[in-house]
């Protein structure tokens, strides 16, 4: 009879996990807490950095370059330095991680239509921050030598321009491309670790011989230990999208329902992961130790950061195999995009597969060996 | 009822459980002893259907254990070694459990359970959780489950270890009890009064079953009472002492302290009267000698030290 015990199990289950309030709250606490931690924390808008200043100038031209400096908004001048060396030493002593140096005789060669050179010292050892104060301090000279140029030439306006529309994320807010990510790894470790320790438990305190000894179905077995976690999880997975709707102010602009489908599929996949790891792992510390060799590469590679058009393809092929790929990228198109179900189908197609395909292996594997 | 022949297991290299054959009838208390590692744990699973055997097949009323396991589990109940049962769930929780799980509902397993709770005597402690019940509620909790489905053959693993005794003693009333309800038991155990207990035994020693039958016979066995010796019973004061003389005395196969008194396996040429003047040189008096038949021990003793002189020697 499939699904035999289902019940008995599912029952069990639920009274266990409610038995214990503590291993409850530490399910739900940390994904709660690494979404706000990671949300707030990764910030890839690089706004204000401390920068010092040397003019060696002193004229009013100089004074009005610095300002535009500070008018981008990217730098923020946090002290004037006397000498190059005073410059750098603030520099490597990271309290600046930019240094503006104007040369004497900057004004002169400007009013003379000279090139009038400005040296930038830029802290690489960050490269996110020292690409954003690059592109900054580069624009902003081209954008005054264009400007003085048209002024010779008597033109107002710019020959090209590239009016650029941010389409989704009109602000950049990196919260908006984080979080979905966020929460596809926050919901991973909570829900593989909970399968992979319930069975593992039941062979370490010997009672997993006696559902052996019982009629109770492989199927019944498997889909009892998930059904509680399932429950578990979509009230996790609801609470994160509330925090990331209303914390976090991230639109959803798809169909809610199509949200909630991609979490079930994609709990479901990393419960049945869990099960797979508890039906090899022989105890509690075999069982942490596989389950964190399959949640490590996800958080790499499964563009939560990283673009995954821009991994070497043995990695890109990895990550064709990690179901947070797959949800993440969901999470994004659906949130962000208003993406619905017909323009992302693959996604969930292959993430059924993915849920079913692990939960079929882990029936066939529980084989009756134990020893 | 319970049919072993030639049953192997190994595992890698290892060999756990070697050719062993033997059976068991209806109604009868099986005692399965032996050492610790010497297989009667992996004995025992095979039975239950938990582990495959590697070679050899068994039968329990009929049924194949390797491939009609499915048709054994309604007529099988198991007691596994430490009383495994749910920590976190109370005594009334983890007899639901195993209700539901033999397909038990509604009235049917109310009815059961009292019926489990009234035998087990469960009832003062039904609202405690598992985990801080001690060792004898333990063993009858988990009795009581794996007797849930009223099978016709129970198999419990080490049941009275670590219980006090009268727990023990309960228990064995329980397992008289129900062997006389035509329940057939297998249990394995360390100690030798229980031993003496079952009306059949059987001794696994190095994943080899070295003697099966009923105590009685064992006990009259030739190799256990070898011809031309036999043994004695001698009470007195400083028994340690005592011993020390005598088993270094010529014609004493061998010597054990039994509380105030000695057993000794003698040849035929040591008299009794031998043994009083020896004693009496280290100031032993007035002995009290008598003949004794072999117990379970000795026989259990004798076959296993035959044993590993036939071991050596190969």
């Amino acid at each position: 009879m499939p699904f035999r015990g289902f019940t008995a199990i599912l029952l069990k289950e639920f009274t266990v996990v409610f038995r214990d309030p503590t291993a409850l709250f530490f399910m739900f606490f940390p994904p709660l807490v690494q979404i706000i931690a990671f949300g707030y924390a990764l910030d890839n808008d690089v706004k204000h950095m401390a920068t010092v200043v040397l003019n060696e100038d002193r004229t009013a031209e100089s004074r009005q370059f610095l300002d535009k400096f500070k008018n981008t908004q990217t730098f923020r001048v946090v002290g004037e330095a006397r000498s190059v060396e005073e410059m750098s030493a603030t520099i490597r002593q990271g309290r600046a991680y930019v240094g503006v140096q104007i040369p004497p005789d900057f004004t002169r060669n400007l009013l003379a239509g000279r090139n009038a050179q400005v040296q930038v010292l830029i802290d690489g050892s960050s490269s996110t921050i020292a690409l954003q104060a690059l592109q900054t301090s580069l624009g902003l000279a081209l954008r005054e030598s264009l400007l003085t140029v048209m002024r010779e030439a008597g033109r107002t306006e710019m020959p090209v321009e590239v009016r650029p529309q941010m389409l989704y994320n009109p602000t950049m807010k990196s919260a908006n491309f984080f979080v979905p990510g966020v929460m596809g790894l926050a919901l991973q470790i909570a829900t593989v670790l909970a399968t992979a320790l319930s069975i593992v438990r039941e062979r370490e305190r010997g009672t997993l011989e006696n559902l052996l000894v019982a009629p109770l179905s492989r199927s019944g077995l498997m889909l009892g230990k998930i059904t509680p976690y399932l429950g578990i999880s979509m009230t996790m997975a609801t609470g994160i999208f509330l925090v990331a709707r209303w914390v976090f102010g991230i639109p959803i602009r798809g169909s809610v329902s199509a949200l909630f489908l991609a979490a079930f599929l994609y709990v479901f996949a990393l419960l049945s992961v869990g099960l797979l790891i508890s039906t090899w792992a022989h105890n509690h510390m075999q069982a942490l130790q596989m389950s964190m060799a399959l949640i490590l590469p996800s958080v790499f590679f499964s563009g939560f950061i990283f673009p995954i058009e821009t991994m070497p393809s043995i990695f890109q092929w990895l990550s064709t195999l990690i179901p947070a790929t797959y949800f993440i990228e969901l999470m994004r198109a659906i949130m962000l995009r208003g993406a619905s179900i017909q323009d992302y189908w693959p996604n969930f197609v292959v993430l059924s597969g993915m849920a079913l395909g692990f939960f079929a292996v882990c029936v066939l594997r529980f084989r009756r060996k134990i020893a | 009822m319970i049919q072993c022949e030639g049953l192997t297991k190994h595992f890698g290299h290892f060999t756990a459980v070697d050719q062993v054959s033997f059976s068991v009838g209806k109604g009868s208390i099986f005692g399965f002893l032996g050492p610790n590692g010497s297989g009667k744990s992996t004995v025992i699973r095979m039975l239950c259907g938990i582990l495959q055997p590697s070679d050899g097949q068994a039968r329990i009323a009929g049924f194949d254990v390797a491939r009609q396991s499915d048709e054994l589990k309604g007529l099988i109940g198991y007691m596994s070694q430490k009383f495994s049962l749910y920590d976190e769930l109370t005594a009334t929780e983890n007899l639901l459990f195993y209700g539901r799980l033999y397909d038990f509902r509604g009235a049917a397993l109310r009815q059961r359970m009292d019926e489990l709770i009234a035998l087990a005597h469960l009832a003062p402690y039904l609202n405690r959780r598992a985990a801080v019940l001690s060792g004898g509620w333990r063993q009858r909790l988990a009795m009581a489950c794996a007797l849930m489905h009223k099978p016709t053959v129970l198999f419990l693993d080490e049941p009275t270890a670590g219980i006090d005794p009268v727990a023990r003693r309960e228990l064995w009333d329980l397992l008289f009890e129900f062997s006389g309800q035509g329940m057939t038991l297998f249990v394995t155990t360390h100690y030798m009064d229980e031993a003496e207990r079952c009306s059949h035994v059987g001794y696994i020693y190095m994943s080899k079953l070295i003697v099966c039958g009923v105590p009685d016979h064992l006990k009259t066995l030739p190799a256990v009472n070898p011809p031309g010796a036999r043994r004695l019973d001698v009470t007195c004061d400083h028994v340690t002492v005592g011993l020390q003389v005598l088993r270094n005395l010529p014609g004493v196969r061998s010597a054990t302290v039994f509380g105030q008194s000695m057993h000794l396996l003698v040849e035929d040429s040591v008299s009794e009267a031998l043994l009083t003047s020896r004693l009496a040189e280290v100031g032993i008096q007035n002995p009290d000698i008598r003949p004794i038949a072999a117990s379970l021990e000795d026989v259990f003793v004798t076959l296993t030290a035959g044993q590993t002189v036939n071991g050596g020697a190969r």
